[in-house]
Order: C-alpha cells, then sequence, then structure tokens
C-alpha cells in the first residue's frame, strides 16, 4: 500500500516538474520541451503502475477506489511539502518508494 | 454576462449560504468513517475485548422476557470484530418509535446506555431532525454538486496552479489557493460523495413516481424493488416460534460458511412473522444482496432475495459511499479527505471575508460569527461530548440523552462567545484552539482515569490499536491545537516588517 503512496507521489512530482514554475524551485531552470514530455511520459507510468499495483492488491474494484483515494491523498502531501518544505521534496521522492519497497519484501 | 462570470457569482453566493451547514454535514461525516470505534471507545465494558458468548434466542428471550408490547418488527445484529456485541431494535406496532439495546459480552445484560459513534451518523444524514432533516441535507448535498461544477468553470488556471500554495501571500491569495488546492486535488472524492449522499435517498428526494405506480403503498415498491419478502401481520398468535439460532446455522450453510448480519423478524409471534437473515460480507463495495426469509413459525425457507439490477447499481454506489469496505485503510483514506473537504470550505470561507474585509460589506460580522461557532464550535462540542460520555455516572437515567445535551449545550454556549467575540477573530480563534487543545489532551488522561481496560497504556499494551488509535488521534489533534494556538498568537508581529517593508518599497 506504501509502494502504491509512493508511486502515485512520484507520478505527481513528475507532473509537477514538467511545469516550469516547479521545475524552477526544485531544480535550477525552465525545463526544455524533451524533459517536459520524458516526465508527462514517466508521470502516466507511474499512474498506471499504481493502479495495476493497487488491482493486483485489492483487486479491481476497491483496488481502483483505493488507487483514486492515495492519489488524492499523495498530491496534498506533495503540495503541503513544496510549500511549507521545498527542500524535502526530492529526498521524499526516495525515501517513500524505498520504504514502499521494504514493506513489499517484509 | 458570461458563462464564467454567471458562474462566479453561483459559486460565491451558492457556496457561501448552505457552506457551515455543509461543514456540519462533512464533518460528522468523516468522524462517522469510524463510528464503530468511537463507539467502542465509549463504551468501557468492550474495551477488553471479551467475546460474547450470547446467542440469537438469547437475545429474543430477552427481549420476550423484557418488552411486553405487540412489536411491529424486531432486529439484532451479532458481535462483528468491529462491534464485539450483540446489538437489538424493536419498534413497538402502530409506534414509529425505535427502541436499542447493546448488550455486555460479559454479563449479557444490556449495558451502560450511550449515544456512541452512530451518533455523528445521524447527525451527518439527517441532522437528528427525522425526514425534515434528511431533505435538508439533500437539499445541502445538491448544492454541494452546484458550487462543484461551477467551481470548476470558474477556475481558470485549473491546470496551471494545481500544484500551488503559496502560504506566505497575502490573505486572499493564500486562502484562495488553499481552497483550490483542497477542491481540486480532492475532486473526485467531494464529487463522488456528494453525488452518492444525495443519490441514496432519491427515492425520498422523488417518490412521485414510485407513488403512482403503486399507489402511494412505497413500502410495496421497496420490496419488489429489492426483492425481498414482505406479508401483512394478521394478529393471530402463533402456535409455535422456530429457532432463531437453528435459522442462522441453515442461513450459514446456505451461503457456502459466510457469516449472518442482520437478522430481523417483523410481526413476531404472529402466525404471518417472517425472520430475515441478511449476509455479513465487507469484501465487496456493494454489500450481498442474499437475504434469506423463513417463517417465524416453521422455519420454512420462505424466499431468497433476487434484487433488480437497478437496485444493485444503487446499492453499489450507496457502498461506495458508506466505506463499510476494504477495512481500515479505506476509511482512514475517507477520513483524511473528508477533512479536506471541510478545509475546502473553510478555505472557500476565508477567501470571500479576506476580500470583503477591507471594503467592509455588511454581513461580515455574521459570517465571522458563524465561522467561530460552527467551523471550531462543532468539533468543541463534539469533544465535549466525549468528556460527557466519560463524566457523566453510569447509573443515570436517560443517560444518553444527557450525553446529547452536553453536546447541544456546549455548542450554544460555543457559539454564543463566537457571536460575543465576532469582531476580534483572531484572539477568539487563539482561545479557541487554546480550549481546544485541553480538550483534546484532556480526554486520554480521563480515559486512563475512569476506565479500567481502556487507556492508553493497557490498549497500547493489548495491541488493540482500533481503541488506542482514537486516544492517539486525540493526542495529536490537541498538540496541533496547542501549536496553532501558539503560533496564532505570534504572526501579528511577524507581518508588520514585511507591511513596512511594502512602504519602502513604494517610497523608492
Amino acid at each position: 500500500m506504501l509502494l502504491g503512496f509512493a508511486l502515485s507521489y512520484l507520478a505527481l512530482l513528475a507532473l509537477c516538474l514538467a511545469m516550469a514554475r516547479q521545475h524552477k524551485i526544485l531544480l535550477q531552470g525552465a525545463p526544455s520541451i524533451g524533459r517536459q514530455r520524458l516526465l508527462r511520459g514517466l508521470a502516466l507510468v507511474g499512474l498506471v503502475l499504481g493502479l495495476l499495483l493497487s488491482i493486483e492488491q485489492l483487486g479491481g474494484e476497491i483496488g481502483a477506489v483505493t488507487w483514486l483515494c492515495l492519489l488524492m491523498l499523495a498530491g496534498l502531501l506533495l503540495v503541503a511539502v513544496l510549500a511549507w518544505r521545498a527542500r524535502w521534496v526530492l529526498p521524499l521522492a526516495a525515501l517513500l518508494p524505498a520504504a514502499g519497497g521494504l514493506t513489499l519484501l517484509v | 454576462m458570461s458563462l464564467r462570470q454567471s458562474m462566479a457569482g453561483l459559486h460565491t453566493w451558492g457556496g457561501l449560504l448552505p457552506s457551515w451547514l455543509l461543514y456540519v454535514i462533512i464533518f460528522a461525516g468523516t468522524l462517522a468513517c469510524f463510528d464503530k470505534e468511537l463507539e467502542r471507545w465509549m463504551r468501557p465494558a468492550l474495551h477488553q475485548g471479551v467475546a460474547s458468548s450470547m446467542t440469537a434466542d438469547q437475545v429474543r428471550d430477552w427481549l420476550e422476557a423484557n418488552v411486553s408490547d405487540e412489536l411491529h418488527a424486531f432486529w439484532m445484529h451479532g458481535p462483528t470484530s468491529r462491534e464485539p456485541f450483540w446489538r437489538l431494535g424493536w419498534e413497538v406496532d402502530k409506534t414509529e418509535e425505535m427502541h436499542n439495546v447493546a448488550f455486555d459480552p460479559a454479563s449479557q445484560q444490556p449495558m451502560v446506555e450511550t449515544l456512541g459513534g452512530g451518533f455523528f451518523f445521524e447527525l451527518h444524514y439527517n441532522l437528528h431532525g427525522g425526514t425534515l432533516g434528511m431533505y435538508i441535507v439533500g437539499l445541502a448535498g445538491m448544492f454541494m454538486l452546484v458550487a462543484l461544477v461551477s467551481g470548476v468553470i470558474i477556475h481558470r488556471r485549473i491546470f496551471k496552479d494545481f500544484f500551488t500554495l503559496r502560504p506566505n501571500a497575502n490573505g486572499q491569495r493564500a486562502w484562495l489557493d488553499a481552497h483550490n488546492l483542497f477542491g481540486v486535488i480532492g475532486f473526485p472524492f467531494h464529487l463522488v460523495l456528494a453525488y452518492t449522499g444525495v443519490a441514496i435517498f432519491v427515492a425520498t428526494y422523488m417518490p412521485a413516481g414510485a407513488q403512482v405506480a403503486y399507489n402511494s403503498n412505497v413500502e410495496q415498491f421497496f420490496s419488489d424493488v429489492m426483492g425481498a419478502y414482505n406479508r401483512e401481520g394478521v394478529h393471530k398468535p402463533a402456535a409455535q416460534q422456530a429457532s432463531l439460532n437453528e435459522l442462522v446455522e441453515r442461513s450459514r450453510q446456505h451461503w457456502g460458511g459466510a457469516e449472518p448480519g442482520w437478522i430481523s423478524v417483523h410481526h413476531p409471534g404472529d402466525e404471518a412473522g417472517v425472520v430475515d437473515i441478511r449476509r455479513f460480507d465487507s469484501s465487496r463495495i456493494a454489500p450481498p444482496l442474499e437475504t434469506l426469509s423463513y417463517d417465524d413459525a416453521s422455519g420454512t425457507l420462505l424466499n431468497v432475495q433476487n434484487a433488480s439490477a437497478g437496485y444493485r447499481a444503487y446499492t453499489w454506489l450507496a457502498g461506495l459511499h458508506m466505506a463499510q469496505f476494504g477495512g481500515t485503510l479505506v476509511r482512514l483514506m475517507y477520513l483524511l479527505l473528508g477533512f479536506a473537504g471541510c478545509a475546502m470550505l473553510v478555505g472557500g470561507l476565508q477567501v470571500w471575508l479576506a476580500k470583503r474585509e477591507a471594503r467592509g460589506t455588511a454581513g461580515i460580522g455574521l459570517v465571522r460569527a458563524l465561522n467561530g461557532g460552527v467551523f471550531v464550535g462543532l468539533p468543541l462540542a463534539s469533544l465535549a461530548l466525549l468528556w460527557g460520555n466519560r463524566l457523566i455516572p453510569a447509573d443515570l437515567t436517560e443517560r444518553a440523552t444527557a450525553e446529547g445535551w452536553v453536546f447541544v449545550g456546549s455548542w450554544l454556549l460555543l457559539a454564543l462567545w463566537a457571536v460575543l467575540r465576532r469582531n476580534q477573530p483572531r484572539s477568539l480563534l487563539s482561545q479557541q484552539l487554546a480550549l481546544g487543545a485541553v480538550l483534546a489532551l484532556g480526554l486520554p488522561l480521563v480515559n486512563v482515569l475512569t476506565t479500567s481496560h481502556g487507556g492508553l497504556p493497557s490498549s497500547l499494551l493489548r495491541g488493540d490499536w482500533a481503541l488506542a488509535g482514537i486516544d492517539l488521534f486525540l493526542l495529536l489533534c490537541g498538540l496541533l491545537c496547542a501549536l496553532c494556538a501558539w503560533r496564532c498568537g505570534q504572526p501579528q508581529q511577524a507581518q508588520e516588517p514585511r507591511a513596512r517593508r511594502v512602504l519602502v518599497e513604494e517610497a523608492l
């Protein structure tokens, strides 16, 4: 479940970095067109993987609902961190999937 | 006037007017995600988690020994992991009054009365106002749908500002960001919950079709749609009565081992009595529609429920709203997203205020008083209700009513306070937050002092997370309130230098 949350967070982060304003805050300068496309593509991959993971864990019916809820909550977390602690956004992007992967192994 | 402009007016006023009502509905519904856990917290007899050894027949025996009126129906629900006790309800014939009892698993006698978590559930769907309340809530839900759709239309930068929150910008900008953020990111949740919430009582809001087709016999309409069994009482006492335990066992076999949930008996003791046994299954979004109906006297199987496709779609929508599927995880997510909905309303109201405070528009005092009285008053009154639950003596008659009065009385006092201090919103808020911190931080302490097995040390030691979770949540809320109350006292000075800097820049 944590891994699903991490995937949603990563996907939203990629969408967020594809925007000039957020890219300037988190990394230097505005993103090039190619990088924007790459980030949006990665976001799509993250979204689909998150959905598939949720469905695999909880079945199509409940999995789809939990995926959407996780996505919304990941969005709220991302924006809150971005607003108050922008420096933590990128470390979280490594920490969350790592923690998610650990819970999968345990 | 363009579409966007006309929608802006609709969003502002159609959102403002029902917003306090919507806040009550959303906040109560959010708490009701954990109604059963809250109920267990409010009933000290359940804290230790003793398994109930009562059977359905014993519950019926208690009813027959203690209630002598002729009953229209009674219903009972056996212990589950979230509700480890038997509950019983009944309706005396020709009255509309419902009576409820919950049995102590250890002594098999009725437990000390309490409003329980069901209080918030009922507040959520009818404001404790019966059918009229239900209509009011439905109307508020329709307003919410209108506000959501018009909000999307008027939001010019819905994708550009998707991730934007600028807490350090000036008041109106920051609150508008917050309002947009909670509204846009939580949009699927708000839309689905508002829609399904309205849809649950659709037959009550639009009764004309059923009234005409069924000659005003709405019960017949429901039993047709649900594929359920229904027959009138004949007021002739039956010679014998089937054993409920046996019917439960037969139902279990019929379903291949699945557990029964609600057991209800219509016209008990009558020749035409019917026992309905519903299946309990929270592994799907829609509750299972596999009710078995038996003859109360002989125990013959009369009917296996065969619901129409339309009704199955309806229960799926209702199930999506009620969040009885997917366990604690789904309830926790609904809880957090529900709070996001509350935050959206608060943010919207702050935008309205910030925009008009400078202009001194009429009605600002009223809006501030309502904000203070509802947005802060309701959570504080809910905390007061939990205090009442722990402090009202157990042997008081009508104890649940007394709890209700604690809630209503404290809310009225808080509202009065908010009205009197409406012109100092900042200091009012910091004092309200301080009170909230005291109330929330005090509850786990009172819990340790007044119960023998419910306190945080013993529940954590047992690994009883459902019970400990409520205390931990209260501690967290209390600490957050204390932090905010402390911060609320500070920024007055912090804002001054910024204002001066602007002046300097203007002078240059």
